[in-house]
């Protein structure tokens, strides 16, 4: 190949700088904010300090969030890990290979649904009164039954249509995985007589352990875009029981006080913390 | 034997915990509300199109399946334009400094939206470009290009070097490679990429929340104030809304499923 081409510059250089423009400007700014008092109803400011940063620890709800935003996270991960492995390899070991690109396809679905359809969609299925989720409920017990009310349930309810729409597509991923693998170890233990767990459990995720680690971290990284599910379902609520950190934020920028200053030191707060953590879980694991 | 009927049984469910749900939402949107809203859940019923016409006569609707469009689309546009000449150059000449770029465009994914939003707001006001179409397409061909770039790397890496060169040997420069080599062999993988970047924006909500107030407001942000009205929430016009919204991306299915079974299919060589 010519590495003299001026290609790979012209190529390169225009879309790169775009795109560092259009991602460092806000970043920059929101850090600049967060030094702030700015106020969504006035135009003038002062620049503060760190004193919103220092306020946040001293701010329940904003520790609340924090909670809330830490138990999403693995709640959702771990769901979508467990119903994708499990699915994955039940995909593997009993379906034909035509009826695996049937399920491929239908198990696609929920992911390419928009967030608020998906929120829709599941918050009238949980309907205390007329949802088809709660109906067995009503039926034995004859009272309503309202989960997304509930604080200790409101949060696993939105949980498991993250984990509805996440976990089916990632059972897609991981059938295609298993099918790329090296078929000698499987048939090899197969003729020792292992029993179909016993050569997922010893061989087949092993060996797939790299992946799923990516998948993992891919997951953990979409799961910080909660934000439309909850805002659709819950509002954070009921009380502040579903109120993650973007919520939080949203919810003191823009709903009740105005205050993009504090509501950016808390945008601020969780994008050193994911960029810090993520690029160096990814840079260990594409080591 | 029993395993593999339990095992078969639970694939079905599973599948049904997926279809039931939007079968459901479908029918639902055909109900008045007497048929929509009983305790016991109704599955004959008179189908009724006022819900969809409803929805569909709504200029709010119209107004906000149009923005969706035109945004969407020339995001689309300009993650195509920008992307994939990125994407070509990272494949094609992979040295220390495109993985760099490469690491760095998957990095603007770890951004929370939530980080940007707030600063593009503000600096879209200062501009004077805060509820437009044109500052959303600008928005949002951040995330449509680097998804696009990110995506279609693998599709480029599975052009056939051979082929690339026996162009140069017929005389084509590098970027004669480019569009008419490379591109037309790489285009079915390519689709793949842009139809997942347009489904993302497409579902985008956050950002669209924060960056628009009513002139260039898209299509989820008008399906999510459709269920604030209070008391008196119309699940049956709700539902139809829900479907309009969901059509686009499950149009894209197909595309999208071949564009998976090919990047497994190409790991596997």
């Amino acid at each position: 190949m010519n590495r003299q081409s001026s290609l790979p510059f012209v190529f390169l250089v225009p879309t790169i700088a775009l795109l560092a423009i259009l991602a460092l400007t806000p970043t920059l700014y929101a850090l600049s904010m967060s030094f702030t008092d700015r106020s969504l109803f006035s135009p003038d400011f002062n620049y503060i300090g760190f004193e919103n940063y220092l306020q946040l620890w001293s701010d329940r709800r904003f520790l609340n969030s924090a909670v809330v935003s830490v138990k999403w996270e693995v709640i959702t991960v771990t769901g979508t890990m467990i119903l994708a492995v499990g699915l994955g390899v039940l995909m593997f070991e009993c379906a034909s290979p035509r009826a695996r690109n049937i399920y491929c396809l239908i198990f696609l679905i929920p992911v390419l649904l928009p967030r608020v359809c998906a929120a829709f969609v599941w918050k009238f299925a949980f309907h205390p009164l007329y949802g088809i989720v709660t109906y067995p409920y009503r039926a034995i017990t004859g009272k309503p039954l309202d989960l997304l009310a509930d604080p200790t349930s409101a949060l696993m309810v939105v949980a498991f249509v993250d984990i509805w729409q996440w976990g089916f597509f990632f059972a897609v991923i991981i059938v295609k995985l298993l099918e790329s693998l090296p078929p000698q170890p499987i048939e090899a233990s197969r003729l020792d007589y292992a029993r179909p767990w016993q050569i997922h459990f010893y061989i087949t995720i092993p060996m797939l352990r790299a992946p799923l680690i990516s998948l993992a971290l891919v997951k953990a990284i979409e799961s910080l875009r909660s934000f439309d599910l909850i805002y659709v379902m819950t509002r954070g609520g009921p009380g502040i029981s579903t109120e993650t950190l973007d919520m939080y934020a949203f919810s003191q920028g823009f709903i009740e006080s105005g205050k993009i200053g504090y509501a950016s030191s808390i945008a601020v707060f969780m994008l050193i913390l994911t960029i810090v953590a993520f690029t160096i879980i990814w840079k260990k694991v594409n080591k | 034997m029993i395993a593999r009927v339990i095992g078969k049984a639970t694939l079905v469910f599973c599948a049904a915990c997926v279809l039931m749900p939007l079968l459901w939402t479908l029918m639902n949107a055909f109900k008045v509300n007497a048929d929509l809203l009983t305790p016991v859940p109704k599955f004959v019923f008179e189908p009724t199109f006022d819900n969809i016409a409803y929805v569909l006569s709504r200029r709010s609707v119209f107004g906000a399946l149009y923005n969706s469009l035109i945004i969407c689309l020339s995001a689309v546009g300009i993650g195509l334009v920008l992307g994939l000449p990125a994407a070509y150059a990272i494949a094609r000449y992979p040295n220390r400094i495109t993985r760099e770029i490469q690491f760095f465009v998957l990095s603007l994914r770890f951004l929370p939206p939530v980080a940007i939003a707030i600063p593009f707001m503000v600096i879209w006001l200062n501009l004077g470009f805060y509820d437009t179409r044109l500052s959303m397409i600008v928005t949002y061909s951040l995330i449509t290009t680097s998804i696009a770039i990110w995506l279609s790397i693998p599709g480029f890496q599975s052009v056939p070097k051979e082929v690339e060169e026996a162009a140069r040997v017929d005389g084509y420069g590098p970027y004669a490679v480019f569009f008419r080599v490379a591109l037309p062999v790489a285009m079915k993988a390519l689709m793949g990429a842009l139809a997942f970047s347009f489904v993302l924006v497409w579902n985008e909500f956050m950002l669209a929340l924060m960056l628009t107030a009513s002139n260039a407001k898209t299509l989820p942000l008008v399906a999510s104030e459709m269920s604030q009205q209070g008391l008196n929430v119309p699940w049956g016009i709700l539902n139809a809304a829900v479907v309009l919204l969901s059509i686009p991306p499950l149009l894209l299915l197909g595309l999208l499923g071949n564009f998976l079974n090919r990047a497994f299919a190409q790991k596997r060589r």
